[in-house]
């Protein structure tokens, strides 16, 4: 039995859903259960949120720097740590280093966000910090897959394909999961791929971290030979083949699910490049994300796509910020490098939200902003932070989050997490839920158990739920 | 999968904290904690520090949840005898023993898993008193006259565990009866057909040869049969022609290239680490090749096993041997290693199987990093040869199957004692082996005394130019400087001739100092004494380096010191010239210098060691130690003896093999079914725990895994008796009746319709297209070995672009082949035994945009048009041939006339409305129309249904 469902199960779901009614109907003409009992019965329960957008911050912004004000260490700047560095570190650091920007206020609450991030600060409202996020990995690599599979020592399926696979999609001509110029580097596809769930539910890549957004593509999603006209021509008569062919060899699902799937994939040649065309954007629109201007049109393309995916049903949205360096990572010059790379998305991630917002896309959307850790309040050699993954800033927006709130606090450096504090894999527990999944109940069964996103870990926060 | 299937919560404690709902390890591990003794009673001064200090911490701090009520993981901490015997997690306190007591790790909060109690840590002289408890031996009231508990009873029950059916040994059943004997080729068709007549299914017709050909040639090679090798079968109308047709193909050496990437799949084989640093394995291929070679020369499969866990301890006692056999040879060894024969340099490739793995190589933490590298190794180990889920007891007892966590640090022992990594420093390095042949080594030799010999005419050359250069400088005569010229000239002369001569290393170091003698014996101008003493050799190994390098080398000058470089300046421009160019040359000639090939591969470590228990994984929990050996469900009525000085892996290589070992050769039998068959006997090809799938045929199961190894565990014969049996050679027609009651085959009524595995896919379009390049072996990394194929640039530079196998095609983890990932390749991270055979739309864009398709497509039209010039119908009777191993009804033909002479007019129409296709290339910017046809033609054969099953 298991061979027929895994077979139904690789064919059936999600980007590439293929001839699904023409193989039901063949097990219905034998009589059995249509229901694919490998597959999670969808939500378990009522969503807050369809679909997530993360917007990835590689190499490790500062949250000190950023949203996690900390007035002792500007007063205590150039003094010792008053207190223990963890057991393992990733290099050597010295004293406490004061952030170089300077914090005001903003919104309801009068919540305390740097010089770096003017136009998110707007947004305040609309966000829900969480300032006590902690890892296990002081590593790119490790902490990479750990935020995005779960695990940093084995090769698990990612968030994105965890997610795809609990709730499929809602259009079956684009993929469920996108990551727009993801980095190669430190896990790579691991990042966004499926590992032991079926192929279907890893993330299809649109360019490289390495390469500009304007040439973020679909591999394969062009002809660089036939015309439409020819293409179909051919295509006719493969159908004729495989029909023929069909014909002599009587029932054969994947024969069908095959022949589906040529006709299928000429439609994403067309819905593909659709969803990309930013012509149909108003200049407006194209401003509010900074595509008017060299240093924020980059990402503001990725952004301002990711919108478009979450329009069209895309479930969930990967949109990593990297160049060809590790972006964040300021072991040195934390000014200049942060200055940079905070401009480059500031303008970017705020056109996002109003954009979510006046669309009436954020009540349903969940946009969550990260990298893989924070950096240390103690410097690497006179003007840069190492990794940290005991304590660091990441925050959601929309989708069933309270706005305007602060969850869990670091000591009064910014060092470790200590209240309330959110492991990685309860940041998982707690974006599932926000999905309408319980991930104590999303497993799959591989190598002689049931495996989860969370692992044997994970608590859902329920504190930050609006 | 209901979500309820889910155990996630039993392990979800209480108060948030990471309970311990674990089996218990207590009398799975050999007993380490003085239980057998009885404990010596306390002193009174002892009793008093225990009921002033600890009791009433304990009662303040543990005992409301460790106590008779809630005890909870089964712990309590209010009775002694609690404390000692343990929770699920084991003995919290051992006394005396202050780094194995639970209690003390505990309460240290040192492991993030388990820290005590939940709510806050106690007080550091809280800390200290228990801990100081702990190391006075425990004194407790309880202890006096009171023998330690006995171990709890495991979870485990072992003789109830060997009951299950991949467990008990391998019986031999007898062959059954059938009531059709006629039909029994071999046995297989036998344990088939009675189960068949059994439940009332009806075994298909025999497969027509075109067909079968063509099944059988993928099945042994993962190619198309050529035209001419189906036309030669058809044509023999002998018995035997399928077996000759069989034999062929076993001989073929892309049988080794097929069959060995089914063991690639297995070996989680990769071209380059992925994980958290892609660095490249540069020399993974010699495994690959190994395996090649070692599947075409028909290797034992049980001698294959014990080479992959165990080929550098075979090797090193055959070198051995060789050495007492031949103390002479062995005692002229070769400064650079000990020159192996090709035999002895596979079976060190061959534990590169051990190696392979993807590692976190950036670990900051080095104790985890190794402990991480040893959990692959077990997870590969047991899913690879026994079928075992290993990697569960790394934290706990398996919750399924019986194997304990002692078991499971029983094999780590073994794998710590081995040395898998070279450093573990960031970025870290694994270990790789030496393989030098003796042609290599004598080539460097050679070689050697080359780049030696150019050193001492260098050094020769720049001492007499210095003799010249002091004379001319010397304010003595003309006729001094002419008379230390001459004596220079001769210098050089004797050196060279002294050089020249020099045909060892050996002597090469004579004839430096003979070069520094002729210069010493010169006449000296009166300020140049040092001078000669540039070329003294430093050693006889290392002759004459001093100016051979750079011009900044030593010149051991005079008074006033004057630096080589400067002393060069002023030579004669011809010199200076000559100098650079032979310095250049030297440079060249090092750098060619053969290097003395490697491969990854383990060695034993120098200190042999058992491992502790690391409770719940982590190694800042360290249990009691466990002997190394096999999981104890599996132990042989004689245990196996582990060595002092050396890690056991032979002693496990070996049972690995053993008749008393039942899952191996299950396991491998099944797995070859499958890759015949496209499904095991049992349908979890690398889990035969309680959660795999049991056999459909467990009499046939075992009666291959008792036959198998009586052939000396010979691939080649088991395919023989698969392929010859009727069952294998079954039309895959359906048939009503067995569809109502088995619509699944599982019964192997007749053949499944299979879709090509992914490098049959790509070497089909190449091999019907004529591009396939059949050259064997060697690598096709462009990086160097341990260089990065993706750092963090993200920068893609790997190149599929070649024509050759798809064995060859690196295997770059993160970035494998779209042509691979996309038709269920092996990820290369894990074992797979059972690749999945997924239709998604992605798969069909790859087949009408991509390079690969278009490129064979363009090859296949201009094949045609080539070899059959004058005739269309020809042409696609050719095309059927070469594509679909068939010819063309005449209806199929004439529609693919039609279609040639549409497609054609379309094609002129849209050349002449300039409408080309995006990206079209300029060199083809006047498509001809004809020959677009043609390629428009082929694509649709190569991407067709029938081009991509097998029947």
């Amino acid at each position: 039995m298991m061979h027929r469902r895994r077979m139904l199960q690789t064919s059936a779901v999600g980007f590439g859903h293929v001839a699904l009614s023409a193989m039901l109907h063949a097990d219905a003409a034998r009589g059995k259960d249509l229901r694919n009992p490998d597959s999670p019965s969808r939500h378990h329960f009522p969503p807050r949120a369809k679909r997530v957008i993360f917007l990835f911050m590689k190499g490790g912004p500062s949250h000190m720097d950023t949203f996690d004000y900390k007035p002792q260490l500007q007063a205590d700047d150039g003094k010792d740590l008053p207190f223990d560095k963890p057991s393992v570190q990733f290099a050597a650091t010295g004293k406490l280093l004061a952030s170089p920007w300077k914090f005001d206020q903003y919104g309801e609450n009068g919540m305390h966000i740097s010089a770096l991030f003017p136009n998110v600060a707007k947004c305040v409202d609309d966000i829900c910090f969480l300032h006590s996020v902690h890892g296990t990995n002081a590593a790119h690599g490790g902490a990479l897959l750990k935020l995005h599979t779960g695990s940093d020592n084995f090769v698990r399926p990612s968030m994105g394909a965890w997610i795809h696979y609990g709730l499929g999609t809602e259009n079956d001509n684009l993929p469920g999961f996108i990551t727009i110029c993801p980095t190669l580097a430190h896990g790579g596809v691991k990042n966004w791929g499926s590992a032991f769930l079926p192929a279907e539910h890893q993330g299809v890549p649109l360019g490289v971290a390495s390469k500009p957004s304007t040439d973020a593509h679909v591999k394969f999603i062009q002809n660089r030979r036939w015309s439409p006209a020819q293409q179909r021509m051919q295509l006719d008569l493969l159908a004729g083949l495989n029909r023929q062919h069909l014909a002599e060899h009587a029932i054969e699902p994947s024969l069908e699910a095959r022949i589906a799937s040529f006709e299928l994939a000429f439609r994403m040649q067309s819905d593909m490049p659709e969803a990309q065309d930013l012509t149909q954007e108003t200049e407006a629109t194209l401003q509010l994300y900074g595509l008017d201007q060299p240093a924020t049109s980059d990402f503001g393309r990725q952004c301002l796509l990711a919108r478009r995916f979450a329009e069209r049903g895309v479930r969930f949205i990967q949109v990593t910020h990297s160049d060809t360096n590790v972006q964040w990572d300021q072991h040195s010059d934390l000014k200049a490098g942060h200055d940079k790379n905070a401009l480059e998305v500031d303008k970017p991630i705020a056109g996002l939200l109003i954009d979510l917002k006046q669309r009436g896309l954020l009540d349903d959307t969940l946009v969550m902003w990260g990298g893989e850790f924070g950096r240390t309040p103690v410097a690497q050699g006179t003007n840069g932070r190492d990794h940290n993954p005991e304590g660091f800033t990441m925050w959601m927006a929309g989708g069933g989050v309270k706005g305007g709130y602060r969850h869990g606090a670091t000591d009064e450096y910014g060092y470790y997490a200590v209240e309330n504090k959110m492991h990685i894999h309860d940041v998982h527990a707690t974006l599932l839920h926000l999905l309408g999944l319980d991930h104590l109940r999303l497993t799959y069964q591989q190598a002689g158990r049931d495996f989860r996103l969370t692992d044997v870990a994970g608590k859902v926060h329920s504190e930050i739920l609006a | 999968m209901s979500g309820s299937r889910s155990h996630g919560r039993s392990f979800l404690g209480w108060r948030g904290g990471i309970a311990i709902s674990l089996a218990l390890l207590g009398s799975v591990v050999p007993l380490a904690s003085g239980v057998s003794h009885a404990a010596e009673p306390p002193s009174p001064e002892d009793l008093t520090f225990f009921e002033s200090k600890i009791r009433p911490l304990l009662i303040a701090k543990c005992v409301d949840c460790h106590g008779a009520d809630l005890a909870e993981s089964e712990l309590r901490l209010d009775q002694l005898s609690g404390m000692l015997g343990g929770g699920v997690s084991g003995p919290a306190v051992v006394p005396g023993k202050v780094d194995e007591s639970l209690l003390l790790s505990a309460i240290s909060y040192k492991d993030s898993a388990l820290q005590m109690p939940p709510d806050a840590k106690l007080a550091d002289d809280e800390i200290a008193l228990l801990k100081d408890w702990v190391a006075r031996g425990a004194p407790h009231p309880e202890a006096e006259g009171v023998a330690m508990p006995a171990p709890r009873k495991s979870a485990i029950d072992l003789e109830q565990a060997k009951q299950y059916w991949s467990f008990k040994p391998i019986s031999r059943p007898e062959v059954p009866v059938v009531s059709n004997p006629e039909w029994a080729v071999n046995p297989i068709d036998n344990f088939i057909l009675a189960e068949l007549e059994s439940r009332g299914l009806v075994p298909a017709r025999p497969v027509d040869k075109r067909t079968l050909i063509r099944r059988v040639t993928y099945d042994l090679t993962g190619l198309p049969p050529t035209p001419e090798a189906v036309d030669a079968f058809l044509a023999d109308d002998s018995p035997a022609a399928y077996a000759r047709v069989i034999d062929r193909l076993l001989d073929s050496k892309e049988y080794g290239e097929h069959w060995g990437r089914h063991w690639l799949d297995i070996a989680r084989y990769a071209d380059s680490n992925g994980l958290d640093e892609n660095v490249a394995h540069g020399n993974a291929w010699r495994y690959r090749d190994y395996v090649i070679r070692s599947l075409n020369r028909d290797k034992p499969i049980d001698q294959f096993i014990v080479e992959q866990v165990a080929g550098d301890l075979i090797a090193k006692q055959e070198l051995e041997r060789l050495a007492a056999a031949e103390p002479a040879a062995a005692a002229a060894t070769d400064p650079a290693g000990v020159a192996v024969t090709d035999e002895i340099a596979d079976l060190r490739i061959a534990t590169g199987f051990l190696t392979l793995g993807p590692k976190v190589l950036a670990e900051a933490d080095k104790v985890k990093m190794r402990m991480d590298i040893i959990d692959e190794q077990i997870d590969t180990l047991g899913k690879a040869f026994l079928g075992m889920t290993f990697g569960c007891a790394r934290c706990h007892d398996h919750k399924f199957d019986p194997i304990s966590a002692a078991d499971y640090y029983a094999l780590a022992g073994i794998m710590s004692s081995t040395q898998t990594m070279e450093t573990l420093n960031t970025v870290a390095k694994w270990n790789e082996n030496p393989i030098p042949s003796a042609e290599l080594l004598a080539a460097r030799r050679t070689h050697q005394a080359q780049i030696d010999e150019l050193k001492a005419r260098i050094d020769a050359k720049f001492t007499g130019a210095v003799a010249v250069l002091k004379a001319d400088d010397s304010i003595k005569a003309a006729a001094a400087a002419a008379e230390a010229a001459a004596a220079a000239a001769e210098a050089t002369r004797a050196a060279e001739a002294a050089a020249a001569a020099a045909k060892t290393a050996a002597e090469k170091a004579e004839a430096a100092k003979a070069a520094v003698d002729a210069a010493k014996a010169a006449p000296q101008p009166a300020d140049l004494t040092a001078a000669p003493a540039v070329a003294e050799p430093a050693a006889t190994t290392e002759p004459a380096t001093a100016n051979s390098q750079t011009a900044a080398a030593p010149a051991a000058p005079a008074k006033p010191a004057e630096k080589p470089e400067e002393l060069e300046a002023k030579f004669p421009e011809a010199v200076r010239t000559e100098l650079t160019q032979l310095r250049e040359q030297l440079k060249q000639l090092e750098q060619s210098l053969p290097k003395i090939p490697t491969a990854m591969g383990v060695r034993d470590e120098a200190a042999i060691a058992d491992q502790r228990i690391h409770v719940r994984g982590s190694h800042l929990t360290l249990g009691v130690s466990v002997p190394r050996g096999v999981p104890q469900v599996l132990a042989p009525a004689e245990p196996l003896v582990m060595p002092t000085a050396a890690s056991g892996r032979m002693e496990l290589a070996r049972w690995l093999v053993s008749p008393e070992n039942p899952l191996t050769p299950r396991v491998m039998v099944n797995r070859v079914w499958r890759w015949h068959f496209g499904r095991g006997l049992s349908g979890s090809m690398d889990n035969f725990g309680l959660l795999g799938e049991p056999p459909t045929h467990p009499a046939l199961l075992d009666w291959l895994a008792s036959e198998w190894p009586r052939m000396g565990w010979s691939m080649k014969n088991l395919h023989r008796l698969i392929l010859l049996s009727n069952t294998y050679q079954l039309s895959s027609e359906p048939i009503e009746q067995n569809l109502a009651i088995d619509p699944d085959n599982r019964y192997r009524w007749r053949a499944d319709v299979r879709r090509l595995q992914a490098e049959s896919i790509r070497d089909g379009l190449l091999a019907a297209s004529g591009l396939l390049d059949g050259s064997m072996g060697g690598s096709m990394l462009h990086v160097g070995n341990h260089e990065f194929v993706f750092n963090h640039t993200s920068k893609d530079d790997t190149s599929y672009a070649t024509y050759r196998r798809s064995i060859y095609l690196p295997v770059i983890r993160n970035n494998l082949f779209d042509g691979f990932t996309l038709f269920d390749y092996s990820t290369a991270d894990v074992v797979n035994g059972d690749r999945d055979t997924s239709t998604v739309a992605p798969q069909a864009l790859f087949m009408l945009n991509s390079d690969l398709v278009l490129e064979t497509s363009t090859a296949l039209a201009d094949r045609l048009l080539r070899e059959e010039p004058a005739d269309d119908f020809n042409r696609i009777v050719r095309l059927y041939q070469l594509t679909l191993s068939r010819v063309p009804e005449t209806a199929e033909a004439e529609a693919l006339l039609q279609f040639l002479a549409a497609f054609e007019t379309a094609a002129t129409a849209a050349a002449s409305a300039g409408e080309a296709a995006d990206g079209t290339n300029p060199a083809e910017a006047k498509p001809d129309p004809r020959r677009e046809a043609w390629v428009a033609v082929c694509q649709s054969l190569l991407v067709s249904n029938e081009f991509h099953y097998v029947h």
